[in-house]
């Protein structure tokens, strides 16, 4: 059995606001919100980098969890805009944390990255020991690589979000992880060397919709769980209407499921690390709750986990 | 009842804008329906001709125009 005993975020200061979107794309901001839900997102500045950001969402983990970083086993950094090839942002947090003579990897799976950590962590803390998993994103970067496309420039932010997986049964129990790919749709998901993110939208929106919500299915029947058992969804904060369309199809309370979107955008692998965080701080994880986590992604890949609050 | 007029009927459940009378005309392009409406779409379908549609046949390109939808649904031995 293993645990979350922490988590934390960190959000660069800069806003983009819908104001400043529709005058470059001459769209109101009344429509970018009927289209995704979002009014504001968080931006890098010049100077920061996506390990800046994963250093202090890292900490801020660390400090919630009250453990040092002498203590880590491993450090597994996720995210899809790393600031070169390698070394990864992992080597980078790495070093900064302090905790040398670990394994520290990245993954490199977009917006689901965040919950594929969390499944390898789960596993990879019996042997390695309490292992950091951390999200870290500067997706406004990636996509200011070339000619911005609306569809995608009004969906997402930068942001970066973590959590401490430890080898017990701590606070918030991790009673079960799903995760599964299919590269066949690879290409309708990309971000290629020295380019915009290339996001075939109407597919990507068919498939998360049918795999996150057979996902969620599939996760409450084995642990035979109905939907109104569920005291709180994390999903990956993607879009409005895409999380809308899962409540509807999961038959999900509006009031079950945890949104941020609004304020910060789709922050890819960090945006359910970043719920999490902000839903611990604001007092929503009781005790007896189960949670349920589930992301989308590149690969395509997909997943969803059950967590139990103690 | 003919199976456009069956898919006509599904497709006014979702659209945003008038059905083009062309067969061949990109639903999408024309803004009948968008991403979303398509999930909705695509679940109406199912439901309304009894079949599944599977995730190897979920692509946007499927269900482009009427013709497209048409044909799609023959095939999977929709009357």
């Amino acid at each position: 059995m293993s645990a979350l005993t922490g988590f934390g975020h960190f959000l660069p200061s800069g806003v983009l606001s819908n104001d400043a979107l529709a005058a470059e794309f001459q769209v109101t901001p009344e429509w970018i919100v009927s289209v995704c839900g979002i009014e504001t997102r968080r931006v890098v500045a010049p100077e920061e980098t996506v390990s800046d950001l994963a250093e202090r969402a890292a900490r801020a983990c660390l400090e919630d969890a009250g453990i040092t970083a002498d203590k880590l086993g491993a450090i597994i950094a996720c995210t899809g805009t790393p600031h070169r090839l390698f070394p990864g942002v992992s080597a980078e947090v790495q070093k900064r944390l302090n905790a040398p003579g670990i394994p520290a990897f990245d993954l490199h799976l977009a917006s689901v990255s965040g919950l594929f950590g969390l499944a390898l962590a789960d596993r990879m803390c019996q042997a390695w020991g309490p292992t950091l998993v951390v999200a870290s994103e500067t997706m406004t970067r990636a996509l200011a690589q070339g000619p911005r496309a609306k569809e995608t420039a009004i969906l997402f932010g930068d942001g970066a979000g973590a959590c401490l997986v430890t080898p017990n049964d701590g606070p918030l129990a991790i009673r079960d992880v799903r995760i599964a790919s299919d590269g066949a749709l690879s290409e309708s998901l990309r971000l290629e060397f020295g380019s915009t993110l290339q996001m075939e939208g109407r597919t990507i929106i068919l498939h998360a919709v049918r795999k996150l919500a057979r996902a969620v299915a599939e996760l409450l029947d084995k642990n035979q769980l109905q939907v109104d058992q569920i005291g709180l969804f994390l999903f990956h904060q993607a879009n409005l209407r895409l999380l809308d369309r899962l409540m509807q199809e999961l038959k999900i309370d509006s009031r079950q499921c945890f949104i941020n979107l609004n304020k910060y955008g789709n922050t890819s692998s960090a945006s359910w690390l970043i719920a999490a965080s902000e839903a611990k701080a604001a007092g929503l994880l009781r005790s007896g709750m189960k949670v349920v986590i589930a992301a989308f992604g590149a690969g395509l890949s997909w997943g969803a986990a059950l967590v139990e609050v103690g | 009842m003919a199976l456009d007029e069956k898919i006509r009927e599904a497709l006014a459940r979702v659209a945003k804008a008038p059905i083009p009378s062309d067969r061949d005309s990109s639903l999408f392009d024309t803004g009948v329906i968008d991403s979303f409406d398509l999930v909705d779409f695509v679940a109406d379908l199912e439901k309304e001709f009894e079949i599944k549609v599977p995730d190897d046949d979920l692509h946007p390109s499927k269900f482009e125009s009427l013709g497209k939808i048409a044909a799609y649904l023959k095939g999977q031995g929709a009357a």
